[in-house]
C-alpha cells in the first residue's frame, strides 16, 4: 500500500499536475493575485454546493468525449472527428425527439439510440476511408467532421428552425422528452450512462480478449498483426464505438437543458478537445481517463468561479491545463534519460 | 604501398564497456594504421558493434582512451557529429538515407553547399559527380534513393562520408545485404580508398571477404581481443579458431531427426521477391533455409505465416489448403512463428512480460467466452518463465527490461508452447549471447524430436549445419540447391549462397 502511494506520487501524471499547480501559482503571484485565494475559489466554485451540479454536467460531456477518443487511442488510432460525430448525434436525437410518434419515455430511449447510431455510422465512414481508400484516419475523421457540423447547422437554421425565434435553434422537445434529472439540478441520467460506459471500457480493457488485443495493438501494431489481429476490422469496430459515444454525448446534450438543438452549443465549449486532452493525459487508460476528465471539468467550472470572485481571468486555468500537458509531453523523453542514468550507474 | 604516417589513424586503448549483465568490451585495444583496411571480426555478441559505437560517440566507454591521428579524445566522442568532425565516418548496417530525396540531396545533407544562404543544388550535383568519378563510385546524382538497388544505396552512404571529409571509414557488416557482384565492387572501391591514404575499418564475421579484402585482422571474442593477425600470413582456419574459441562447441552438429509425414507442403509459391518456390517439411524434421540476406527468405516466411499475400502457388498444412488463409486461421490450424525482428514484430517491448507471453494464447487456452482473466495470464506467464528459464524479475516488468537473449527465450518459449505441428523460425539466435544460443538450439531440437516440423531460416551457416536435417539454399527468390545434412559443409553452402549452384556460376570464380 505504502509502495502504491509513493508510486502514485512519483507517477508522471501526479508530477505534471503538481508542476502545473506550482507554475500556475507563480503566474498568479506575478499578476499580483493571491494564489491560495484563487485556487480556493477554483475548488469551492467547482466542488462547493453551488458549483458541483455544474461540474457534474460538464463531466458528463467531457468524460463522454474523453471515452470516445480514448477507446480508439488505446489501439493507437486517433479520432479527430469527435465534433462532427457528436453534433450528428445531437441533431439526430433532436429530429427523433421532435417527430417520434412513440410515447415520451420510449422516444427518449429511441433518441439516444438514434444519436449513437448516427455518430457510429459517421465514425465508421472515416474508418472505411482509411481501410478502403488509404486515407489516414487522422485526416479522414477530421475532414469529415466539418460537413457534419455544417449540415447540423443548416438544419437548425432552416428546415428545423423554431418558427418565430431569432436564434438558430430547433423547437423545444415535446413535454416529457427529456432525460430525468437528479433533484432540481441540471445533472441528468446522462451522467450515469457515461459512467456506465466508462465502467464497461474498464472491464473490456482489463478482462477481455478484445481489450487485450486493443492494448497490444496500441503498444505495437506490428506485433498484434503478427499474432493475427486483423487491423481493419479493429479500426472499424473501435471507430464505431467511438462515434457511438460521441453521438451519445450529443444526444444527451439535446435531451437535457435546453432541451433542443442549438447551433454551436455542443461544439462551443470544446468538449471534444478537452476530452482528447484528458484521453492523451491518461494515455487512454480507463481509470486515468475518468480522473483526468473530472480534473478538467473542475478546472473549467472552477475557472469561471475564480473569475467571478477574485477577478483573476479564467484563462489562467487554461494556462494551468497547458502547463500540465507540456509536462506530460516532456515525460516522453524522461524514460530515456533515466535509463541512460541507470546504465552509467552500473 | 601506403603512405605511412607516424601516428595510427585510430588507436583504442583499454576500452571497457559494461551493460547490465554483460561485459561487452573488456580492456580492448585496437590500432589501425593510416591507409589500411582493418577487419574487426567476431561472432554475434563478441563486442564489435559496442566497440564501434564507443569509437563513433554513440556510447560512452566506462574506461579506456581513444586517439585519432595521435590526438587523445578526452573521455571519447560525445556524439557521432563530434566523431565526424574528427574525420570518422560510419556506414551502418541499416542505411540512414532519405528514400524520397535524390542522391545529391542525400549526399550533401547537413553539409550543404550554400549560395546566398540557400542550398546550391547545382553545386551539390557537381560535387557528387566529382566525388563519384574520383573514387569510382558511379551513381546518378539525380536518381531518387528509394529507386536504387541496395548496392548503390551503399555507395550513396560512402559518398556522404567522403563529402564530409571522412578520412577513416567504418563499415558495419557491409556485405550482409549485397549480392556477390556488388560485394566485389565494394571491395574494389575500398581498396582504392585505402590506396589514397584513407583508412577503412571493416566490421564483419565473414571469413572470405576478410581474407580477400583486408590488410590486418583484429578478432574479438566475449568482449576481449583474442587475436591480432596480418591477413597475408594467416588462414581461414586460424581466424575461425580465434573467433569461435570455446564456441567451437556451438558448431556441434546435432543428430538427425526421424522424419515422418509431410506437415508443410509448398508448391509454386510466388510472392514479392519469391518465385515459383517448392519445399516440404515433415514432422520430426528441421529444414534449414540458407542464403545471403535479401534473397527472399523473409518474404517466404511472411507469406507462409499469412502476413504477405501469395500471388500464385499452393500451400498446405497437414493436407489442408491454407494458401489464402489469414494469419489467425493459420495459427488455429497449427502454425507458430518466431519472426526475425523480435523488437518490432515479435514482442511489444512496452507491454509486460506476462502480456507478451499471452499473445496468441489469449484467444485459445487462456480465454473463455471472450473473457481473459488476469489470473490466467499471470499463471501462464509463470509457467513459461520457469519452463524456458526466462530471467525476468517478475512477469509484470516490461519486456524491454529483458536482455536480448531472454527476450528471444520469451519469444521462442511462447511459440513452442503452442505445440503447433509447424514452427517457422527466423534467425533464432541473432544477437543472442552464447549461453542462450545453446539453450535455444536444444529447445528446437527437442521440439523436433517430439514430432513437430520446423522450418528454420538463418544467416549463420554454423546454425544451419548444426540443426537442419535438410538444407535448402535460396538465391534470388528461388531454391537453387538442396543438401542432406552430410552434404551441407560450409564450402558447398557458401558457394551455393553466392549463386554458384544455380544460374550465376560465373559470379563465383
Amino acid at each position: 500500500m505504502n509502495n502504491r502511494i509513493s508510486g502514485a506520487l512519483r507517477s508522471p501524471i501526479a508530477f505534471s499536475v503538481l508542476a502545473g499547480v506550482i507554475i500556475g501559482a507563480l503566474f498568479l503571484v506575478g499578476t499580483g493575485a493571491d494564489p491560495i485565494a484563487a485556487y480556493e475559489a477554483v475548488l469551492t466554485g467547482s466542488l462547493g454546493a453551488d458549483g458541483i451540479g455544474s461540474t457534474l454536467t460538464t463531466v458528463t460531456s467531457v468524460l463522454g468525449m474523453a471515452l470516445a477518443l480514448a477507446i480508439p487511442l488505446r489501439a493507437g488510432l486517433i479520432n479527430l472527428g469527435g465534433d462532427g460525430q457528436m453534433v450528428l448525434g445531437g441533431i439526430t436525437a433532436a429530429v427523433t425527439g421532435l417527430y417520434s410518434p412513440l410515447p415520451a419515455p420510449l422516444t427518449v430511449v429511441l433518441a439516444l439510440l438514434a444519436g449513437m447510431a448516427a455518430g457510429a455510422a459517421y465514425a465508421a465512414l472515416a474508418a472505411l476511408c482509411e481501410n478502403r481508400l488509404g486515407v489516414p484516419l487522422l485526416v479522414s475523421s477530421l475532414l469529415l467532421s466539418y460537413p457534419a457540423v455544417s449540415l447540423a447547422s443548416y438544419l437548425a437554421r432552416y428546415p428545423l428552425k423554431e418558427p418565430g425565434s431569432s436564434l438558430p435553434q430547433t423547437r423545444s422537445m415535446p413535454d416529457g422528452v427529456a432525460l430525468p434529472a437528479f433533484g432540481d439540478s441540471t445533472v441528468t441520467v446522462g451522467l450515469l450512462l457515461v459512467v456506465l460506459a466508462a465502467a464497461a471500457y474498464w472491464f473490456t480493457d482489463r478482462r477481455t480478449t478484445f481489450g487485450y488485443e486493443i492494448r497490444m495493438t496500441g503498444l505495437n501494431a506490428r506485433f498484434s498483426a503478427y499474432a493475427g489481429v486483423e487491423r481493419r476490422g479493429l479500426t472499424l469496430k473501435l471507430m464505431s464505438v467511438s462515434g457511438a459515444l460521441a453521438g451519445l454525448v450529443g444526444a444527451i446534450g439535446v435531451l437535457s437543458f435546453p432541451y433542443r438543438f442549438v447551433d454551436g452549443s455542443l461544439t462551443a465549449p470544446g468538449y471534444t478537445w478537452t476530452g482528447l486532452t484528458a484521453a492523451l493525459l491518461a494515455t487512454a487508460a480507463p481509470l486515468g481517463t475518468v480522473i483526468a476528465s473530472f480534473f478538467f471539468a473542475v478546472l473549467q467550472v472552477g475557472g469561471l468561479a475564480m473569475e467571478r470572485t477574485t477577478e483573476v481571468p479564467r484563462e489562467l486555468t487554461q494556462v494551468l491545463q497547458a502547463i500540465v500537458i507540456v509536462f506530460l509531453a516532456a515525460r516522453l523523453s524522461f524514460p530515456r534519460f533515466t535509463r541512460r542514468k541507470v546504465k552509467e550507474a552500473v | 604501398m601506403t603512405r605511412r604516417q607516424a601516428e595510427p589513424a585510430v588507436e583504442l586503448r583499454g576500452i571497457t564497456k559494461r551493460f547490465p549483465g554483460t561485459l561487452a568490451n573488456d580492456a580492448v585495444d585496437l590500432t589501425v594504421r593510416h591507409g589500411e583496411i582493418h577487419a574487426l571480426m567476431g561472432e554475434n555478441g563478441a563486442g564489435k558493434s559496442t566497440l564501434m559505437s564507443v569509437l563513433y560517440g554513440m556510447e560512452r566507454a566506462d574506461a579506456g582512451t581513444i586517439r585519432i591521428d595521435g590526438r587523445a579524445i578526452k573521455s571519447g566522442f560525445g556524439s557521432p557529429s563530434d566523431a565526424m568532425a574528427a574525420g570518422l565516418g560510419m556506414v551502418h548496417q541499416s542505411f540512414k538515407l532519405f528514400d524520397s530525396l535524390t542522391v545529391a540531396e542525400n549526399v550533401v545533407y547537413a553539409a550543404e553547399p550554400r549560395r546566398f544562404g540557400l542550398v546550391d543544388r547545382a553545386a551539390a550535383r557537381r560535387r557528387v559527380r566529382e566525388l563519384a568519378e574520383e573514387h569510382g563510385l558511379a551513381v546518378d546524382p539525380d536518381a531518387r534513393v528509394g529507386d536504387l538497388p541496395v548496392g548503390l544505396r551503399q555507395r550513396v552512404e560512402i559518398l556522404k562520408l567522403l563529402h564530409r571529409g571522412a578520412r577513416t571509414l567504418i563499415l558495419d557488416e557491409p556485405t550482409a545485404v549485397l549480392t556477390p557482384a556488388e560485394a566485389d565492387a565494394l571491395f574494389a572501391v575500398l581498396k582504392s580508398l585505402a590506396a589514397q591514404g584513407r583508412t577503412v575499418i571493416l566490421v564483419t564475421h565473414k571469413l572470405r571477404e576478410v581474407l580477400e579484402g583486408s590488410d590486418n585482422v583484429t578478432v574479438l571474442r566475449d568482449g576481449r581481443v583474442v587475436a591480432r593477425l596480418v591477413t597475408a600470413e594467416t588462414s581461414a582456419d586460424e581466424i575461425a579458431a580465434a573467433m569461435t574459441g570455446r564456441a567451437v562447441e556451438l558448431d556441434r552438429v546435432h543428430a538427425p531427426g526421424t522424419p515422418a509425414d509431410v506437415v508443410l507442403a509448398v508448391n509454386g509459391l510466388t510472392t514479392d521477391a519469391v518465385h515459383d518456390l517448392a519445399l516440404t517439411v515433415r514432422a520430426g524434421e528441421i529444414v534449414g533455409i540458407a542464403g545471403v540476406a535479401g534473397n527472399g527468405q523473409s518474404e517466404l516466411v511472411e507469406a507462409l505465416a499469412g502476413l504477405r499475400p501469395t500471388t500464385a502457388g499452393r500451400v498446405t498444412l497437414n493436407s489442408e489448403d491454407i494458401t489464402h488463409a489469414s494469419a489467425t486461421e493459420r495459427r488455429v490450424k497449427g502454425l507458430a512463428y518466431v519472426p526475425e525482428d523480435r523488437h518490432a514484430v515479435g514482442t511489444a517491448p512496452a507491454a509486460s512480460v506476462a502480456d507478451n507471453l499471452a499473445m496468441g494464447h489469449h484467444r485459445t487456452s487462456l480465454s473463455s467466452r471472450g473473457l481473459l482473466p488476469p489470473a490466467a495470464v499471470r499463471a501462464h506467464a509463470q509457467r513459461l518463465v520457469e519452463r524456458f528459464g526466462i530471467k525476468a524479475s517478475s512477469p509484470e516488468v516490461p519486456a524491454s527490461a529483458l536482455s536480448g537473449g531472454n527476450l528471444q527465450k520469451l519469444l521462442i518459449g511462447r511459440e513452442l508452447a503452442h505445440d503447433a505441428p509447424l514452427l517457422l523460425v527466423e534467425q533464432p539466435t541473432r544477437g543472442v549471447d552464447i549461453g542462450a544460443i545453446q539453450n535455444i538450439h536444444d529447445q528446437l531440437i527437442a521440439y523436433r524430436d517430439s514430432g513437430h516440423a520446423v522450418l528454420l531460416v538463418s544467416a549463420e551457416l554454423s546454425e544451419i549445419r548444426g540443426l537442419a536435417d535438410r538444407v535448402l539454399v535460396m538465391y534470388e527468390g528461388r531454391v537453387t540447391a538442396t543438401y542432406t545434412k552430410d552434404e551441407a559443409d560450409e564450402r558447398t553452402l557458401g558457394l551455393a549462397m553466392a549463386g554458384g549452384a544455380g544460374i550465376a556460376v560465373e559470379a563465383v570464380d
